[in-house]
């Protein structure tokens, strides 16, 4: 049994011994957990990945005449300012307003380069008061010109995380990065046994005021980040699915950009990767136990996410050891598998945090109030009015064409029904394409006599069971006009076009309208 | 060898590549082909003894060939070495090395370009 006073005084003397969470991971397995506890003072975790939930606040001084900041722009990415007349809290995810840069240059680049002490280009604008009448700034800043930068981070360093792979025939690109068509590849995103939570699983050392590696910079724990959650399955005491969040804070000024990233996920938008590094005192056999925890112990699960609905399935239970062999293994076939936060990184955040603490630079500090380890749940968002499926939506009867149909009938059909789409069927009624109004003008002045000749054989689709929202998506991602909804036999049951859903938001609008009044 | 080939429509029903296969006794591996009626684009890796004559051959029959020379460059000032990139190289030219650092084999890199829009950084890029 040590105390953390003891520790300190131990750094103090330059006579503790200091380890990263995978160092300690051997020296148990050859010195055995007793000895452990007794020798080793510290042990250092790191992580290095992409954390959406970062930000910072920053206070920019009184002009003269003095302005009260209504909307902020910090080189076109729009800080939040509705809170006293110069702060604002620049968010990691903004998007750039100029549509051209969007997803290239956002909060997170923003906030990288503030870092890296380079000059931004402030535009505010105001609607002018008493106390504060000037109504807009153009000016140049930096980081030494700001009186604080303060990053505060509602939710970092995930205690474990989703895998995430894709059953769809089409490439997705999400926050897990890009995601190949039919189980093309798979994402993972946890620095494993490093990682700061799986190395104090129940929070018996992590608390409000414990002072941490933020970003190259020292930082503190406020307490426990959104989303944490503390009831999920565990195994070898670590959850097996995301659980436990940390709400960080630092001091910008005094971070590196060598440990703060801004990045941009393809087709989904910016994002910051963090370094982030929690040292973690060995008081007792039961703590040192727990941070020689090795990859191969972490279980962790993957999703399908080509499911776009909240619950994905859960494809395979797999483990970090397994994950970092390249590739994994899912009912017969051989994924690869990539990270997507750095594990080089993270162990150079370790190894950092252990360099200053063994040179006496950096002490540890007793948390005020511990992070839960029970009664918190991530509750879902209930949506009052649940969320439309394709087989609620009154469908028109079908109207359908056979592939060996002449032009001129499909023509008339497509006239005779005032539709501009026709699915095209085999004798059982599946789908086998699709035509348009276009295609069949087009057949006409090429001079194309058989519907097979011109259909699309490639149809995207909408199922029944699926929600319109996720529909409506796909017809702005497709940039199509319509779809068949098929069946589980991929038997057409309809069609669903953008004018019906249109129609479908305008209804429910007016319905609201009546409710409120 | 890794080579473009680009073909008009007037050719396509010449067995130009069977021919060359049998004369040269070469190894062909088709890695993309994109076959439109205006002509087409494939990209080819060749192997054997007598490639460069075979080369030569399937030019004089109507063939324009392009040998590769995209090389991916990595921006070390940007690449944090995540990894992202490793699982969406189709032919296996980007590798987690030992020390965790992110490897480029440009040998085997046919330039498709899914890593460069992948890469969080955008570290990586083509060139010529």
């Amino acid at each position: 049994m040590k105390t953390i006073k003891e520790i300190n005084q131990k750094i103090k003397n330059g006579d503790a011994l200091v380890l990263t969470a995978a160092e300690m991971t051997e020296y148990v397995k050859e010195n055995g957990v007793e000895t452990a506890a007794e020798e080793v003072d510290v042990v250092t975790t790191g992580t290095f990945g992409a954390m959406c939930s970062s930000g910072a606040f920053l206070n920019f001084g009184h002009s003269d005449p003095p302005i009260k900041m209504n909307r902020t722009f910090l080189n076109n990415v729009e800080a939040y300012s509705g809170l006293a007349a110069v702060d604002a809290y620049i968010g990691a995810t903004q998007l750039n307003r100029n549509p051209q840069i969007g997803m290239d240059y956002g909060g997170a680049h923003l906030i990288e380069d503030l870092i890296k002490g380079k000059e931004i280009e402030l535009v505010v604008e105001a609607y002018g008061t008493d106390c504060y009448p000037r109504k807009e700034i153009e000016t140049i800043i930096d980081i030494d010109k700001l009186n604080h930068a303060t990053m505060v981070n509602p939710r970092n360093c995930y205690q474990n995380y989703a895998v995430a792979t894709n059953s769809t025939d089409e490439t997705l690109y999400t926050y897990m990065g890009t995601l190949l068509p039919n189980y093309g590849n798979i994402s993972y995103s946890s620095a494993g046994q490093l990682s700061p939570l799986l190395n104090d699983p129940y929070f018996e050392t992590i608390g409000l005021g414990t002072r941490i590696f933020l970003c190259g910079g020292e930082g503190y724990v406020l307490g426990e980040g959104t989303q944490h959650a503390t009831e999920g399955e565990r195994v070898n005491d670590v959850p097996v699915s995301p659980s436990g969040t940390l709400m960080l804070m630092g001091d910008m000024k005094k971070m590196n950009s060598d440990f703060v990233r801004g990045a941009t996920m393809q087709k989904y938008g910016p994002t910051l990767y963090i370094g982030a590094g929690i040292p973690i005192p060995i008081l007792n056999q039961v703590i040192a136990k727990r941070t020689a925890i090795s990859d191969e112990e972490i279980t962790c699960r993957v999703f399908d996410y080509g499911i776009g609905r909240r619950n994905r399935p859960v494809l395979k239970e797999t483990n970090y050891k397994e994950l970092k062999t390249g590739k994994i293994e899912i009912d017969g076939m051989e994924i690869k598998t990539s990270p997507l936060s750095s594990y080089k990184k993270a162990v150079e955040v370790a190894e950092e945090l252990k360099k200053w603490i063994s040179s006496g630079k950096f002490f540890l500090t007793e948390p005020v109030n511990l992070i839960p380890s029970k009664g918190y749940t991530f509750n879902p968002l209930e949506i009052k009015k649940p969320s439309i499926l394709i087989k609620n939506i009154e469908s028109k009867p079908v109207i359908i064409a056979y592939p060996t149909e002449e032009i001129s009938d499909v023509a008339r059909k497509l006239v005779e029904n005032n539709i501009n789409h026709l699915p095209v069927v085999n004798n059982e009624g599946k789908l086998m394409g699709i035509v348009t109004s276009w295609d069949i003008a087009n057949a006409i002045a090429k001079g194309k006599a058989r519907l097979k000749d011109v259909m699309t054989k490639k149809v995207i689709i909408a199922r029944e069971d699926e929600p319109v929202d996720v529909i409506a998506r796909r017809i702005d991602k497709y940039e199509i006009s319509g779809l068949p909804i098929v069946d589980k036999e991929n038997k057409v049951k309809g069609m669903i076009t953008a004018e019906d859903i249109s129609r479908l938001i305008g209804e429910t609008a007016e319905n609201d309208n009546e409710v409120s009044l | 060898m890794r080579v473009w080939f680009k073909f008009s429509p007037d050719i396509v029903n010449k067995a130009i590549i069977s021919d060359a296969m049998r004369k040269f006794n070469i190894s062909f591996n088709i890695l993309r082909a994109d076959i439109t009626p205006k002509g087409g684009k494939m990209l080819i890796e060749i192997d054997g003894e007598h490639v460069n004559e075979s080369v030569e051959y399937i030019e004089s029959r109507g063939i324009h060939v392009d040998p590769v020379k995209k090389v991916l460059k990595r921006d070390d000032e940007k690449c944090v070495d995540c990894g992202a990139c490793v699982s969406l190289c189709p032919v296996k030219a980007i590798c987690i090395e030992e020390d965790w650092s992110v490897g480029i084999d440009n040998d085997l890199c046919i330039g498709c370009g899914f890593c460069t829009g992948s890469c969080p950084m955008k570290a990586i890029t083509i060139i010529e």
